[in-house]
């Protein structure tokens, strides 16, 4: 029974996304990877609407101050085990923002991270690569 | 009093600025829409006053990822006019081309996000799949997919060789086949029409006087474009059509958009064609003289506005950005009131709100005195079902 | 015959009509025009553009903080949206309040509100003068865009 949730969450990890203040382009790219050129549904991944529903965060943008209560909350209505993604450059560390004073930093500051993506904005390719990554790292701990 | 809110998170399946609009109901109809923003304000305005002169042209590239070209195209003239120059021809045209690229990638991504919005998932794969031609020459170009950082003070950064003209030339003609049968799609197909005709209806004096921008101005039989008005970077040269249509509806507001993209791909025809020789970058200090300048240009969702002022030093004194999609918020309030909570989506898209920014949806029914919230994606299946039932007024 | 220019036309206009109301006024570019008055000329010039000149389009407001006063930039366009009239004006800082536009441009609403959220400029006879743009917990009082509030760590 365990080993059949470990085996469909690797084959297909639903994932959820959000954007806690980025300026756009992360995210036409994520979303570009879900389109035919890329398409990472090829492996298996679906989008969801529902935090309920979701096994992967994919988070993009640096957080600001009147987000981050309600990525906490969406993070916490997760259920477990629960990965977070963090695609591109301003979700990793902040990034360009610095000196904004709206901007809180990189999503860490708020939440655990599993995979960092850098870019700016991230390919769609190495959305694909940090997908691949955790794939990777949830197959190790099976 | 029963009150009672139901609070989804505000995030959203697809991509989405947070942002919130609180309505008012009354049952079904919407009688009153008041917008709250803020979840994606970062304070880039102060950030400038932080930066040297060069490096605000990369936080201004970074205020809106899809339109970023424009942005940075606004910036790099205000300092130029600060420092009253003018740019090489040769890097005049360029930016036009790389102006035009951006338009057509953003139009397209909004026409394949309304396809999502209205449930018609296959046109959005489609339309996408095009738009990476864009894509693939603006990275041909520049070496980056979605911000090419061309512009400068002074000029542009990357040329065009022959080769490249080439491969934009080629890649126009696709794009042209592409979109006229997008057109005829728009035209013919009874899933876009019947959530698009006579929805979210703005009259062109309503237009004039919420001083609404772009598209959905144009859309509105206002003949309003600051490449026409004020023309900057030698589009006064390029001869090209002004669109506009009088029906004043979202379907006006699609129409408006697909013929933009016609329109930019000869454009940038027209350009390479005239492309004059020469160099494409002036040599200018890295700090402007004291001084204000004002600068306008026309992003793809309408009028952006830059005021720069320097008092001499490294850093910019003030930097003020006004971006379309604020100039038309109090006109898709306005678009938005007399329809039903099913046609929310399609409304909001149509204004093409740095993608539809609606993230969390406050309701107020006023008679039966509810409130609660929902998310995005809740509306987007709510507004699917209820025509699905043929729920048309 | 001599021709002047339309942005000559304007000035001259202006200056017929508001004569020693004008402080300053200058052609920036072509189709750029700066014009200074006192805070109590703004409502007046904005109502003679209008009945005169077709202005119905604000572009936006801009403030700008010098220490004692706070600097308003009305980014007005006219003629069909061809021509821009940048109109000046200072609020001082102790006591920044100056009369809404909203009933004569219904567009300038939310500039209004966003300059009384960053600066705290004070808009008086504005229909709805809410929190546009911070977040919910930001401090009433605080001000971001003035010069004498700087972040931590800055």
């Amino acid at each position: 029974m365990v080993s059949i949730i470990g085996w469909s969450r690797i084959r297909s990890p639903w994932i959820l996304y959000m954007c806690t203040g980025a300026c756009n382009a992360c995210d036409i790219e994520v979303l570009a990877a879900l389109t035919p050129r890329f398409d990472v549904e090829r492996f298996g991944i679906l989008l969801k609407g529902s935090p309920r529903h979701a096994d992967v965060l994919v988070v993009t943008g640096a957080v600001t101050r009147q987000v981050a209560p309600r990525l906490k909350r969406i993070y916490e209505q997760m259920p477990n085990p629960k990965f977070v993604i963090a695609a591109g450059t301003c979700a990793t560390s902040g990034g360009v923002y610095w000196g904004c004073y709206n901007v809180l930093g990189g999503i860490d500051k708020v939440i655990p991270v599993d995979v960092y993506i850098p870019g700016c904005p991230v390919h769609p390719q190495a959305v694909i690569q940090g997908v691949a990554k955790l794939l990777a790292k949830l197959q190790e701990a099976k | 009093m029963s009150t009672y809110k139901i609070p989804v998170g505000p995030q959203h399946p697809a991509i989405k600025e947070a942002f919130q609009f609180n309505f008012e109901l009354d049952g079904e109809i919407i009688v009153n829409v008041k917008p709250r923003l803020g979840f994606v304000h970062r304070g880039i305005e102060k950030g400038m006053e932080l930066r040297s002169w060069v490096q605000g042209i990369y936080l201004s590239e970074r205020i809106c990822g899809i339109c970023n070209v424009p942005h940075t195209t606004c910036y790099c003239i205000a300092v130029e006019k600060l420092h009253d120059v003018d740019v090489p021809k040769r890097a005049q045209y360029l930016r036009i081309i790389i102006n035009e690229l951006n338009r057509i990638h953003s139009h397209l991504l909004w026409l394949g996000v309304l396809g999502m919005e209205l449930g018609f998932l296959t046109f959005y794969m489609y339309v996408w799949r095009d738009r990476e031609r864009v894509m693939d020459l603006v990275e041909l170009i520049s070496g980056n997919r979605v911000t090419p950082s061309m512009n400068f003070i002074g000029g542009v950064v990357y040329d065009i060789t022959p080769k490249m003209e080439m491969a934009i030339k080629k890649g126009m003609d696709y794009l042209e086949e592409r979109t006229k049968y997008y057109k005829s799609v728009v035209l013919n197909e009874p899933t876009i029409k019947v959530r698009t005709e006579n929805i979210g209806v703005l009259n062109k004096s309503a237009a004039t006087d919420l001083c609404a921008v772009g598209p959905v101005a144009r859309a509105s039989d206002l003949k309003t474009d600051v490449r026409f008005d004020d023309p900057y970077s030698s589009y006064d040269e390029i001869p090209f059509n002004l669109v506009t249509y009088s029906y004043c509806d979202v379907f006006a507001r699609v129409l408006v958009r697909v013929d933009e993209v016609l329109e930019s791909i000869n454009i940038i025809r027209e350009c390479l064609d005239k492309l004059p020789s020469g160099p494409i970058m002036k040599k200018l200090k890295r700090t402007p003289p004291p001084g204000e300048s004002t600068v306008r240009v026309e992003a793809p969702r309408g009028e952006l506005m830059y005021y720069v002022k320097s008092d001499g030093k490294e850093n910019p004194y003030r930097v003020k950005i006004r971006t379309p999609t604020l100039a038309n918020i109090p006109a898709v309030c306005e678009m938005l009131k007399g329809y039903h909570i099913a046609d929310i989506p399609a409304i909001i898209a149509s204004i093409d709100p740095c993608y539809c920014c609606t993230e969390r949806i406050l309701f107020i029914d006023k008679a039966r005195n509810k409130r609660w919230i929902w998310s995005h994606s809740q509306l987007r299946k709510y507004s699917l079902e209820w025509y699905e039932n043929g729920g048309r007024r | 015959m001599t021709t002047i220019s339309r942005e000559e036309f304007i000035l001259k206009e202006l200056k017929l009509a508001f004569n020693d109301k004008i402080l300053e006024s200058r052609i920036a570019a072509p189709r750029y025009i700066y014009v200074t008055v006192n805070k109590e000329t703004v409502i007046p010039l904005v109502k003679f553009l209008k009945e005169n000149f077709g202005l119905r389009h604000i572009v936006t407001i801009t403030g700008t903080d010098f220490g004692e006063y706070i600097e308003l930039i009305y980014h007005l366009a006219i003629y069909g949206r061809t021509l821009m009239v940048n109109v000046k004006t200072k609020v001082p800082k102790d006591d920044p309040e100056i009369e809404s536009i909203v009933k004569l441009l219904p567009g300038a609403t939310l500039y209004e509100r966003e300059v009384h959220d960053l600066l705290g400029v004070v808009f008086t006879g504005h229909p709805n003068l809410e929190r546009l743009i911070l977040p919910d917990d930001w401090p009433e009082g605080v001000y971001p865009l003035r010069k004498d509030w700087k972040m931590e760590g800055t």
